[in-house]
């Protein structure tokens, strides 16, 4: 192999970083404070709340599932947690914030995996398809996150809650810490595990899977109460970003996350896909955005640009596919 | 008006698929077509269908010979035909099913726009009424029952009015009843003085229905016979011709100590009171015939599907099966019928498939790595003689044979005790079909046991150390292949009832 056709085949396998890579290199150029750590750092920081939940994502639709609810879950768990913080430290009960908040957090993310097991249960038992429960709970908990709250914001949180979601480790943004370490347990869990074979397996053929002696019906499960579980932990750290808990955060994000995945090379017929390009679509788009702020881009153009980058990144994975048939 | 072949060749690359074929089917006859898969049937059945073209050689009907480009062509022709696979759309009635495509219209709009659903009924009515078919036409076809289906479809090849019928295994999925309302009615047709043809595997339900039997074998007419000298045994003789006998190495032992023991299993609308027992080292085949419940006892021995009652016994532990992660780990394992459905993931790597069932074993301290697979994958590439290029490229682009061999070597991969082998050669060439004898063999010698279902009847009797006879869902006969001909296995296949 010459030099140059390792080069291009190489560049073939990663084209997603290179055009991260130009990208970068031109807003570096054109867009004064861009390269700066603050602004890069910011850049983590701003992805790092559905990019948690996005790695999940792309373990569930590996698996040939898909959540709709995360948004709603996000904004949901943020209400809970806050509700929960505000009942026990009321005079009813009377618990310091110290002790109200751990155990209002360990409530929320339990819930949250009760909502994913919920979703594989009614998978695996019943057969209902998991767009068809998640759009459920989309609604539901956004309702939900309504009732709890009564449509007013609750601010109930003691001053140092804003550490989960503002609070910095050596200069590095707590939310980004738990973002690039839930990367990296995904990451392992995907490419290193039986586990992260048999999603792969249950995706690209569920009966062949089944067939080979994997519990499909656990390896369904599990991602869905995964996932869920990440959605309620990312709630937890942007209402300590907002400090309170809110009904009408988070809308939509369900459509981001799943669009970074997609952006990232994973199939949405399952079976196909990697945790890295979940990473690298995370960090495009929140580039993009950035550079688009700081270029002084109308928002409006965002938009427009994202889903330009969906559709694009969709249609190079398919030539690329086509190309290694031919 | 007859049809008659002369000469009829078909060549595909590399194969040929027929020779010389000349027949003469005469109108008011029902004749019947047999021969063992690969014999050239439904190719032939094909050409007629004018879904084929013939390499040489001429269709003749009437004795004016005629060209079939197009099923259209030959249904223009009067060739119409009922094929295996039922083809009514569920959601539609009987009567558009009847007339999908050609739906009489009437003027709307000052244009003939609209669906005369009044004449679609009317004319489905008129074709159902010569049935004995009390239907309504206003029923979805999904909601019919299989051999009604049946009908319908037969009704829809009749209102095209042909001059030939052709049935493509029509009985397949017709309880014995239903055979008999479908005999009735094609005896009726016949009478009415067009071609029948009927292409079947059943040879015991010629006598009923036939009048004239050709055989066909590898692709040649090995004999047309008058139905009263067509007895099971002598339509056996015509299909397989002088086998060769591959034998079973002298070598391959069976041990005292049981590997399996099935005890008494039953699975309701599959198979009943099913008991035997398995040697270490054994090769036991199961023959029978399409619906015998062969691979549905393969099935629920692995956990595939749920039994309603009965046991197996491995190593003094009594277990009911339930899921093929319970019998895996109990060393059973299961190469399925469908290898492309169920037996690989075709857009993952030959590494990714071959480790799979094993990826317990494959693990040290939790972590699993691509290089360990390599080194397991790389060992079992060689040891089962086969040729993969890249081991990460999907397996969708090897040779059938190679993809049996991916799908034996992830269960032995997960050194099992007995392997259960559904349909083992179907679809691979006789080079690869050799190999997995071989493979077959070897795991004998090392004390694992198989359990072996094939239609290929002269496989069992080639490979197996006994063979158990299946006929509607119930084990009706144990032969000694070394003491049984084919001909007295496919009589036993066909007969069941009499049991020994």
């Amino acid at each position: 192999m010459s030099i140059r056709t390792r080069f291009s085949s190489y560049l073939q396998s990663a084209v997603l970083e290179f055009v991260l890579l130009i990208l970068c290199i031109a807003l570096a150029l054109v867009a004064p404070g861009f390269l700066t750590a603050e602004n890069l750092l910011n850049v983590l920081r701003n992805v790092s709340m559905q990019g948690v939940i996005a790695f999940g994502m792309t373990m569930v639709i590996i698996a040939g599932e898909i959540d709709l609810s995360v948004g709603s879950a996000v904004a949901f768990s943020g209400c809970l947690t806050a509700y929960l913080t505000e009942a026990l430290t009321g005079p009813a009960a009377g618990w310091s914030p110290a002790a109200a908040v751990p155990l209002a957090m360990g409530v929320t993310l339990a819930v949250g995996l009760l909502l994913g097991t919920f979703t594989g249960f009614m998978r695996t038992r019943y057969q209902v398809p998991s767009f068809i429960t998640t759009l459920a709970l989309l609604t539901g908990l956004m309702g939900a996150a309504e009732l709890i709250t009564n449509g007013f914001p609750i601010n109930s949180f003691p001053d140092w809650y804003n550490f989960f979601g503002g609070g910095y480790v050596v200069g590095i943004p707590f939310p980004a810490i738990i973002f690039l370490l839930v990367f990296a347990v995904v990451h392992i869990l995907m490419n290193l595990t039986a586990f992260g074979r048999a999603v792969y397996a249950v995706g690209g053929n569920a009966e062949a899977a089944r067939l080979s002696g994997i519990n499909v019906k656990f390896v369904k499960t599990a991602v869905l109460a995964f996932t869920a579980m990440l959605a309620a932990l990312s709630g937890i750290m942007q209402s300590a970003e907002i400090m309170a808990g809110t009904a009408t955060t988070a809308r939509g994000w369900e459509l981001d996350v799943i669009a970074a995945v997609i952006i990232g090379g994973t199939s949405l017929m399952g079976g196909s896909g990697r945790v890295w390009g979940t990473m690298i679509g995370i960090v495009f788009l929140g580039i993009i955005i950035n550079g688009m702020t700081l270029l002084n881009i109308s928002e409006y153009w965002q938009h427009v640009v994202r889903g330009v980058l969906i559709l694009a990144a969709v249609l190079l994975n398919r030539i690329q596919a086509g190309g290694e048939k031919s | 008006m007859p049809l008659e072949t002369a000469g009829i060749r078909k060549e595909y690359p590399g194969t040929v698929a027929l020779k010389d074929v000349s027949l003469r089917f005469e109108e008011g006859k029902i004749h019947a077509l047999v021969g063992k898969n690969g014999a050239g049937k439904s190719t032939l059945v094909k050409i007629f269908a004018g879904a084929i073209q013939p390499t040489a050689g001429s269709i003749l009907l009437n004795g004016m010979p005629v060209q079939l480009r197009s099923p259209r062509e030959a249904l223009e022709r009067g060739i119409a035909a009922v094929h295996q696979e039922l083809s009514l759309v569920p959601e539609l009635t009987v009567a558009e099913n009847i007339f999908l495509g050609r739906l009489p219209v009437r003027k709307g709009f000052g244009r003939k726009l609209l669906v005369d659903w009044r004449e679609v009924e009317r004319r489905a009515e008129e074709t159902l009424a010569g049935f004995a078919l009390n239907l309504d036409v206003r029923m979805k076809a999904g909601r019919l029952g299989v051999a009604q289906q049946q009908m319908v479809e037969i009704a829809k090849a009749m209102s095209y009015n042909p001059a030939v019928l052709m049935l493509d295994e029509p009985t397949s999925a017709l309880a014995r009843r239903e055979t008999g309302h479908l005999f009735e009615l094609l005896h009726r047709l016949a009478s009415r003085g067009i071609v029948l043809l009927y292409i079947s595997h059943r040879l015991q339900e010629l006598q009923e229905i036939a009048d004239v039997v050709s055989v066909l074998r590898n692709g040649e007419v090995a004999g047309t016979i008058g139905i009263g000298d067509a007895s099971p045994a002598t339509l056996a003789g015509l299909m397989f011709g002088q086998t060769i006998r591959a034998e079973r190495p002298p070598d391959i032992p069976q041990h005292a100590p049981p590997a399996l023991e099935v005890r008494n299993l039953t699975r309701r609308g599959a198979f009943s009171n099913i008991s035997f027992t398995l040697a270490r080292g054994e090769i036991l085949g199961i023959a029978g015939l399409l619906g015998a419940g062969r691979t549905e006892l393969l099935r629920a021995i692995f956990g595939a599907d749920p039994v309603d009652s009965g046991v197996l016994v491995i190593n003094q532990t009594t277990i009911r099966p339930t899921s093929p992660g319970q019998m895996k780990r109990f060393g059973i394992a299961l190469t399925p019928e469908n290898r492309k459905a169920e037996g690989l993931i075709q857009n993952a790597s030959t590494r990714f498939n071959m480790c799979l069932a094993s990826l317990d074993r494959l693990t040290t301290g939790g972590f699993i790595t691509r290089e360990r697979e390599r080194t397991v994958v790389r060992s079992m590439v060689k040891n089962l003689d086969m040729l993969v290029g890249d081991m990460e490229a999907p397996v969708s682009l090897l040779s059938g044979g190679n993809q049996q061999k991916v799908v034996a070597g992830k269960w032995l991969n997960t050194a099992p005790s007995v392997i259960l082998f559904d349909e083992p050669t179907r679809g691979i060439d006789v080079q690869a079909k050799q190999q997995m004898f071989q493979i077959i063999y070897g795991l004998s010698r090392k004390g694992i046991s198989a359990i072996v279902v094939s239609s290929e009847l002269e496989e069992l009797l080639d490979i197996c150390h006994r063979i158990l006879v299946m006929h509607s869902g119930r084990i009706v006969k144990t032969l000694e292949p070394r003491r049984t001909t084919i001909e007295q296995l496919v009589v036993a296949c066909m007969e069941g009832g009499t049991a020994t």
